[in-house]
């Protein structure tokens, strides 16, 4: 021991055995993590290569679907009378061939793409939206709940079938109809969804901390509620369109849909579905399409949802 | 902290009773609710394109008196219900004519739910398997052939995966195409294919429960304990995480009454499946109502059950209600 | 000076644990080492973030997916654990010879599994028994660890347990398979302090009598004090300082390890400021060079910057790892101790508050809260009765679930509905409906300061808003210059420079949130606060500087606290007054120096013997009392005068017989 220690006293110079200077502002610093919420979301969720391709991919897409009916000259419901148009395999002319009247796959693909984004946009932003601000109240007014909750077990109580045939033929069928009979049903589940995380909000120690401090409601929605949930709202919305988009499908199903004449993707499928045993592509090019928007919305609101939760922000 | 057993028994025997009148409250609103919106058809849909042709007004009017439909809703209401007392299920008016809805569910029930009950079965077992197999090696190979089961089965439409099933696997197999009630194979593809969701809903939950249930403070303190990894996810996650599926257990076992539109439509099945959907288009009122009224009582029924059972088998709801 | 008691038995050498944490490689221990000798017990003292819990959980090899052992060695019979890679290796280790307790007794069973089951698996799964065998031994067991009627209670759920009862059968199940180490992760700290002593003497009494050793992680000295034989003061991931329990408490030479002994709030004199350690403790983001603390130590050395200290003995058992033991330092050591003694000199104690001038600025008259709790109504506040006097402090202590916390909400009116009785503040009652201005006037005049510096700031805001949020609310700026300014000034009072208000809340340790969340309730010029549980969820080297710049702010800004607590060492440097609640009722409500002096009611009685001192000499030889009154009744009790300005609620008969015993 006493080698160790007279081997320490040759290392060192004595002087540096004086007083340091204090440094207040030094004694404060614990190392900054440099963590923002949105940096490290937004890592997260563009770590993964699918992620990135999928949303590139979407927005592909959609900037087409709503481009190419602006800049195509295909009319996508001009029938033709001659039948060496009908049900053409398909060619360099017409890339995803023709159905049984001769009109054009590829052009109605994207017409359909495009209907259904605005029908699927539409109820996502209604039940989304009419959802969140349902919830924020039941979730704030106490004597609300046992109204609510009755409510909620009555409308998920009614078949789903019921209520959309029901409304579908009590109202002519169009997109307003469709829109209506979805939206209408799918905002309380999403209000309950909301009035859960609202409610642990509500009685979390910053936000009394708010109300002792007198803030008025408009600022603690603003300022405490809103972005804590506001990747829930981007996490739901994106669930919103596979949703939706299969609805869509299933109402074509039962007869209650979309105007036969309406282009919509779920119109393609279930047209499509009638002919599938001699012109198999008819369908299979149209529903490739519908299911990768559906798998790619479905897979991006999954994965958002992980990347917000801060626990995986590795 | 600690009661006898006749306080519990009066506690939950209170419970019980208060959430059954809730129940019924409920039923009535729903059942009262698609009532009154049947009444907003158009009297037209009552008789079929022929009929309308061929009939003068008045006939139809009378037919339709004749039904009791003109009277005013609540009366038909309280008709309804007053012979529901009895036991009447009424009969069928446009769907079947004349057949007591009874006989026709007598007939049809059964097909229905022994397809359902074995789709569930396969639904529970492979789904809870799957799920367990998920978190058993999760972030690998099987979690990800999980995840991407769930992915296709839930964000595909049903129609869409069902449709393909039906005709590729039917080819692949050599399976009949449609349902016939004497040859057992051709009930294996309509069983799976009913099993399909389930699956993945079973194996969703499962995994997500027991993935929360991984981080929390009793999974450590087992491992301390020195239990393996395979013995803290079978005695202490998977228990605690298949109880909140409990709860559900009752409302899946009732509502296969119901069946799947379409599953029932793809492979011709005389079940329950389409009967709703074809008795509103076709404004059977009656058909509907006891429908409508059936389906809704199963669920909030199933609901409740759901909610006994989960008291049941949690020991901490029952603290709860007795504190 | 004293030997150890048996043969080395775990031996950790210079342990490295790094994590990987979004991205980036963090150091969280930083070669420590730790000897554990068999039958003895080595306490590890250290603040949140030390890395003591990390430290200890490599000796079972329980780290988090992300974290990895990346040198030293780690030897437990002449094997390096270190080495292990498989889980078969440790499963021969962990639970079986090396076991462990939680903090969390309310979180570490399974909520859906009988308590025996959980205690009897490990017999089951260890030694190969039978069910019955280890039913058996199990309810052996439970009788060991103090639980009554083990044959029934094995059949119940964790449900049915208090905390401490479920601390108990956490024991048991740890202590099932006879370990050789006994490792206890701050046992106690989520539990009151009367359940906590009892605890302490019963982890004391298993390791005399199965002869365990024992390594106890706590960040309380009191406990240490209670507990250890040996103690390792731990800092930013390195032992600093490790000794013979008594020569570290009364010799610490360590800069670090004397700064935390010196600012206990027990040492302090009222009136005066406690001896406060500087700063925050660093995180695992931060780099380290030299010796960790010398960045808060005003008087550290040049070379403390540049260079770490090697262990230097002070005697046989004790060394610290401070260059102040260096020859050379010899010069600088003899000019600081005696700086020391003369800062050191004697203070008077402030005078006691005048109560006979005083003028109640807060009255609470027959206070009831209840909750509705399914279909039943439970009483959290009963019947409570008080005046808050312009200008002093009244501390409201009692243990979790007392209803001390809902007196302070009822307070700032954040129950609706279920409050009865008269809150009124400056002659007005507050518990009504206000108009809009009324409230605002009462929101200026009174405010809260939070137990949970993690939970009570919205961390999606930056600081700078947080601190503004009241002055936002009743606009009390002139332009958004005024409005900066007054932020600053606000942030230089509690400590803070103004750089810090463009930062997000997660940018702060827990202090310096608490700080902000100090500043955020002062910016409004209150006149009253209530101030819950302020420094209870702090790290100990903080807690003083809180304290401090409490009593600071209550000076100069004539301030009047409401003080809950239940750590009693805080209570009685800075209150006036104490009130004593138990289960929603005052049960005692005296001066505070009356109070710790005469205490009257066996339970203030309890709760006085129960908290832990930091004294090993005073600590080791107490006895505790306890208070199960064995029916609740309320009959014949009254609010009752014992002495001038001391009351007591109970009947004419017990307090006469209670004062009888103190005289």
């Amino acid at each position: 021991m006493q080698n160790t220690l007279n081997r320490i006293e040759q290392m060192h110079d004595s002087s540096l055995f004086t007083a340091a200077v204090f440094d207040q502002a030094e004694s404060e610093r614990i190392g900054v993590s440099n963590y923002s919420y949105w940096r490290s979301t937004f890592r997260t969720f563009f770590k993964s290569k699918l992620v990135i391709a999928l949303v590139a991919l979407m927005a592909a897409i959609l900037l087409m679907s709503f481009l190419y009916p602006l800049f195509s000259k295909v009319d996508p419901t001009k029938v033709s009378t001659r039948s060496r148009n009908w049900n053409l395999r398909p060619s360099w002319d017409h890339l995803f061939g023709t159905d049984t009247l001769g009109r054009d796959i590829f052009a109605r693909a994207w017409y359909g793409c495009r209907n259904s984004f605005l029908l699927a946009f539409c109820i996502a932003l209604s039940d989304v939206g009419i959802g969140m601000i349902a919830g924020a109240i039941w979730g704030y007014n106490r004597k609300l709940d046992p109204i609510m909750i009755e409510l909620y077990n009555i409308m998920t109580n009614i078949p789903s079938t019921v209520y959309l045939v029901l409304l579908a033929y009590i109202m002519n069928t169009s997109y307003l109809t469709l829109f209506i009979s979805m939206a209408s049903r799918g905002w309380i589940v999403e209000a309950r969804f909301f009035r859960n995380r609202i409610l642990s909000i509500r009685d979390s120690e910053y936000n009394i901390a708010s109300r002792c401090l007198g803030t008025p409601m408009f600022r603690i929605a603003t300022r405490n509620i809103i972005p804590q949930i506001i990747s829930l709202i981007i996490m739901e919305a994106a669930l919103c369109i596979p949703y939706s988009i299969g609805s869509e499908v299933f109402l074509g199903f039962v007869g209650v849909g979309m105007p036969v004449d309406a282009i919509t993707l779920g119109n393609m499928v279930n047209q499509g579905r009638a002919s599938f045993t001699l012109h198999p592509y008819q369908m299979l090019l149209p529903t490739a399409v519908l299911c990768l928007i559906t798998v790619a919305f479905y897979i991006i609101g999954n994965r958002f949802a992980d990347a917000s939760d801060p626990r995986n922000h590795l | 902290m600690d009661f006898s057993g006749k306080v519990r028994g009066n506690k939950m025997g209170k419970y019980i009773l208060r959430r059954l009148l809730r129940s019924i409250v409920t039923l009535l609103i729903v059942f009262v609710a698609v009532f009154m919106l049947l009444r907003f058809m158009p009297l037209n849909g009552y008789f079929p394109q022929e009929m309308i042709k061929e009939t003068d007004e008045a006939t139809r009017m009378a037919y339709l008196r004749n039904l009791g439909l003109l009277d005013h809703p609540f009366v038909q209401l309280w008709r309804f219900l007053s012979n529901l007392m009895h036991g009447d299920l009424g009969r069928s008016i446009t769907v079947y004519p004349k057949v007591p809805i009874s006989t026709l569910m007598a007939e049809k029930i059964p097909t229905t739910a022994f397809l359902g009950f074995w789709s569930m079965l396969v639904g529970i077992v492979a789904g809870i398997s799957m799920g367990m197999m998920m978190v058993r090696w999760k972030n690998r190979l099987g979690d990800a052939l999980g995840n991407g089961y769930i992915l296709l089965v839930r964000a595909v439409p049903s129609l869409i995966y069902l449709f393909f099933l039906q005709i590729w696997v039917s080819r692949w197999l050599n399976l009949p195409l449609v349902y016939d009630k004497d040859i057992p194979q051709s009930w294996i593809l309509p069983i799976l294919c009913l099993s399909l969701s389930s699956v993945a809903w079973y194996a969703l939950w499962i995994r997500r429960f027991m993935v929360d249930e991984e981080n929390q403070d009793y999974v450590k303190f087992a491992f301390v304990k020195g239990l393996s990894r395979k013995a803290v996810l079978r005695k202490h996650i998977f228990r605690t995480a298949v109880i909140p599926i409990t709860a559900y257990l009752p409302s899946d076992l009732l509502n296969i009454v119901a069946g799947s539109l379409i599953i029932e439509t793809l492979y011709a099945i005389p079940g329950t499946g389409g009967l709703l959907t074809t008795a509103i288009k076709r404004q059977d009122n009656n058909l509907v109502q006891v429908l409508v009224l059936m389906y809704a009582a199963l669920s909030i029924l199933g609901v409740f059950l759901g909610d006994l059972l989960l008291a049941f088998v949690d020991p901490r709801i029952k603290l709860t209600e007795e504190k | 000076m004293k030997e150890h008691k048996g043969p080395l038995l775990l031996a950790a050498k210079d342990i490295v644990v790094k994590f990987n944490l979004r991205g980036q490689e963090l150091t969280a221990i930083r070669g420590a080492s730790l000897d554990v000798y068999e039958g003895e017990t080595v306490a590890i003292v250290g603040e949140s973030g030390s890395g003591k819990s990390v430290f200890t959980k490599t000796f079972i090899g329980m780290l988090d997916a992300n974290g990895k052992v990346e040198g030293g060695e780690l030897l437990f019979h002449g094997e390096d654990m270190t080495r292990y890679d498989t889980e078969n290796q440790w499963l021969k280790v962990r639970g079986k010879k090396i076991a462990m307790v939680f903090q969390d007794p309310m979180t570490s069973l399974n909520p859906v599994r009988m308590i025996g089951e959980q205690i009897a698996e490990v017999i089951i799964w260890h030694f190969h028994k039978s069910h019955d065998e280890a039913k058996k031994e199990t309810v052996e067991l439970l009788t060991k660890v103090g639980i009554d009627e083990p044959e029934r209670r094995y059949r119940q759920y964790p449900g049915e347990f208090s905390g401490g009862m479920r601390q108990r059968v956490v024991i048991a199940a740890a202590i099932a398979c006879r370990p050789e180490i006994l490792i206890c992760d701050e046992p106690t700290t989520a539990l009151d302090v009367t359940v906590q002593a009892q605890v302490l003497n019963l982890i004391k009494a298993l390791q005399r009598e199965m002869g365990m050793s024992v390594v106890f992680i706590t960040h309380d000295l009191g406990v240490v004090a209670n507990v250890a034989d040996w103690m390792a003061v731990m800092y930013a991931g390195k032992i600093i300082e490790y000794g013979e329990v008594g020569e570290v408490f009364h010799q610490p030479e360590h800069p670090y390890t004397k700064a935390l002994l010196r600012s206990l709030p027990q040492l302090g004199v009222k009136g005066h400021d406690l001896y406060a350690i500087q700063g925050t403790p660093p995180n695992l983001f931060k780099e380290i060079r030299g010796d960790a603390f010398a960045p808060r130590n005003p008087d550290a050395m040049k070379i403390d910057f540049l260079e770490e200290a090697p262990a230097f003995p002070v005697s046989e058992t004790h060394w610290a790892r401070t260059w102040l033991l260096s020859p050379q330092a010899k010069a600088f050591r003899e000019a600081l101790i005696k700086k020391e003694a003369e800062t050191r000199s004697v203070q008077t104690p402030a005078l006691p508050f005048d109560y006979e001038q005083a003028e109640p600025l807060l009255s609470v008259r027959d206070l009831s809260v209840h909750f509705k709790l399914g279909s039943s109504r439970v009483k959290a506040v009963d019947h409570v009765t008080f005046d808050i006097y312009k200008g002093e402090t009244l501390s409201l202590v009692g243990e979790s679930g007392s209803g001390k916390t809902t007196i302070g909400r009822a307070i700032m009116s954040i129950y609706t509905g279920n409050v009865e009785g008269d809150i009124s503040f400056k002659g007005r009652k507050i518990n009504r409906k206000l108009n809009k201005k009324e409230r605002g006037k009462l929101h200026m005049e009174i405010q809260m300061i939070f137990q949970d510096p993690m939970a009570s700031l919205n961390d999606r805001a930056k600081v700078d808003y947080i601190i503004s949020e009241g002055l936002y609310n009743y606009h009390l700026f002139e332009n958004e210059q005024d409005r900066l300014a007054k932020v600053e000034k606000m942030l230089a009072e509690v400590g803070l420079t103004s750089d810090f208000m463009t930062r997000f809340p997660h940018e702060f340790s827990g202090g310096q949130r608490q700080r902000i969340g100090i500043a955020r309730s002062l910016v409004m010029n209150p006149d009253f606060v209530v101030a819950d549980e302020p420094i209870s969820a702090l790290d100990v080297s903080i807690r003083a500087q809180v304290i401090n710049l409490l009593n600071r702010m209550k000076k100069e800004r004539g301030l009047t606290y409401l003080f809950i607590a239940h750590d009693l060492s805080a209570v009685r440097f800075i209150s006036d007054r104490i009130a004593v609640i138990y289960r929603g009722r005052l049960v005692e409500l005296a001066t505070c120096e009356e109070l710790f002096s005469r205490p009257l009611h066996p339970y203030t009685k309890a709760l006085l013997s129960a908290a832990p001192y930091p004294d090993p000499d005073v600590e080791k030889n107490k006895a505790v009392l306890s208070y199960h009154p064995e029916r609740e009744s309320r009959e014949g009790k009254e609010w009752i005068e014992a002495f001038p300005f001391h009351f007591l609620y109970a009947t004419r008969e017990e307090a006469e017989k209670y004062v009888h015993e103190n005289i």
